[in-house]
């Protein structure tokens, strides 16, 4: 009884130090159980997979620093999937702290595939005015972004001579942490211009997003981490990249917090009834 | 007039903008455009607003010395270094923007933040998540599903688990989402109808007519 009384009072110390202990020691050693592709993410990949090389692949950086850990590596698998294609990328942002992550993306991932800014990747930067941006876009991306994040004109770019307004990109891939995000581009790019429209979130907002997804307005969906994870694994089968795959060795930390919490659950419901029960 | 002008003003350019949607024709086409130039520009006025009221907010904390003054410090010299380095140096991928305060200083703060809440969440589940009754007893099991058929182990411990995590996901939770969503999208025309009626007026304000 004592012991059930003790189990309800436990000091949340101890639940901090076990649960940051088991999410560290997978990262420090990995348990390899693997990641197998989703159908959401096969379709995403399949999309991006089917666009015809030399054609334009839009990335809008939705999200902050907060959310990097699940969004970045859907950015980085991308950018990299898009450029082993010969695929054109043009990054923008609705999110002005995406802003940092997306230079980070435009700097890092290009010179792996030997691509060039301004001729094979561009960044619009952070623009306010979300529908006003996206719907500007779809009439003269030129008239919303008339100069890149750091100042070129967009005239100077040769890669933007031939993406003139939203019709002119093959799909829009939202990578997105909340509002503004994926559900802008589908109100705005999908519905008034028919653009195809994919996007990644958060695990918590994934849920939302699964209408869209089963009615075609999404074109594929990546949930959270193991979205990314299964999207590295898409494109290393297909030996489109050999990079570090982040998320999917992040996939044993995640694995091993979800059991702490279930296990943490049960043990308070069985110390609850317990204790309530005696106490009845 | 002060409330008349802006309620036609309303009228006008909400049974325009709907109607427009509709017409292909150039006129239509510019002065849409036009109009996504005027949003853009309003919502650049935002910015203002925003900082006036961020600054206005933390002076009067600290002038008073109230609860966390010195937190308010720390937010108002954030504030002024980030503005002075971003318009002196801009946003270049090698500026200190970039390399002082994004990467080393707003990246791992941010992400510690996000960070956190694991263990928060674990603490909380652990205190409050209880199968007092029926229902909550079903949220449960669901969850464990869930959250088991959505990582790795989950399909090492029975191979059926993720297709069940994504019957849940795609059945149930679909279900529940579109009826949401179809809530949201019809209180959402019905609001857009009232203002642009003028029937709705909270957004002109107080005061008297």
């Amino acid at each position: 009884m004592k012991f059930f009384h003790y189990l309800l009072k436990i000091d949340r110390r101890i639940i901090y130090i076990v649960m940051g202990l088991l999410v560290t020691l997978p990262l420090v050693k990995p348990l390899g159980l693997g990641v197998t592709s989703g159908p959401r993410a096969a379709r995403l990949f399949h999309a991006v997979d089917s666009i015809p090389a030399g054609k334009t692949l839009l990335i809008s950086v939705d999200f902050d620093p907060a959310s990097m850990p699940e969004l970045y590596p859907m950015l980085t698998a991308l950018m990299r999937h898009a450029f082993a294609k010969d695929l054109k990328v043009l990054l923008c942002g609705l999110w002005p702290t995406g802003m940092g992550l997306a230079i980070k993306a435009a700097t890092e991932i290009p010179p792996e595939y030997e691509k060039k800014y301004g001729e094979d990747v561009v960044y619009l930067g952070y623009k306010t005015g979300v529908d006003a941006v996206i719907l500007g876009m779809g009439e003269n991306i030129k008239n919303v972004y008339p100069i890149d994040y750091s100042g070129r004109p967009l005239d100077s770019l040769p890669m933007m001579h031939s993406v003139q307004r939203l019709r002119d990109i093959s799909m829009i891939v939202a990578l997105s942490a909340g509002t503004p995000g994926y559900s802008d581009w589908l109100a705005y790019a999908q519905s008034r211009y028919g653009m195809r429209v994919g996007t990644g979130l958060t695990a918590v907002s994934a849920a939302d997003a699964y209408p869209f997804l089963q009615s075609g307005q999404l074109t594929g969906l990546l949930a959270g981490m193991k979205g990314a994870a299964e999207y590295e694994v898409l494109i290393q089968k297909s030996g489109y990249s050999k990079a570090y795959m982040p998320a999917v060795a992040a996939m044993d930390s995640q694995s091993l917090a979800h059991v702490v919490i279930m296990l943490l659950v049960i043990i308070g419901n069985i110390a609850y009834f317990a204790t309530r029960k005696r106490g009845a | 007039m002060k409330r008349n002008i802006p309620l036609a003003i309303c009228l006008g350019m909400g049974i325009l903008m709907m109607v427009q949607f509709f017409v292909p024709h150039p006129i239509s086409v510019g002065f849409y455009d036009l109009t996504t130039k005027w949003v853009r520009i309003v919502s650049a006025f935002a910015l203002v607003l925003g900082v006036g009221s961020f600054v206005m907010y933390h002076t009067e904390k600290l002038r008073r010395r109230r609860a966390g003054w010195l937190y308010s410090i720390v937010a108002l010299v954030a504030a002024a270094v980030s503005t002075v380095v971003g318009l002196a140096w801009g946003v270049k991928q090698t500026g200190p923007l970039q390399n002082y305060i994004f990467t080393p200083l707003l990246v791992p703060l941010n992400s510690s933040m996000f960070a956190i809440l694991a263990f928060y969440m674990a603490s909380a589940a652990y205190r409050a998540f209880r199968a007092r009754t029926k229902e909550s007893a079903l949220l449960l099991i669901a969850a464990f599903i869930v959250m088991l058929g959505m990582v790795p182990i989950g399909a090492a411990i029975w191979g059926k688990l993720p297709d069940l995590a994504e019957w849940i996901l795609s059945v149930p939770n679909m279900a529940a989402k579109r009826a949401i969503t179809f809530g949201v999208a019809l209180g959402g025309i019905a609001t857009a109808l009232k203002v642009i009626l003028g029937i709705e007026r909270g957004w002109l304000g107080g005061g008297k007519q």
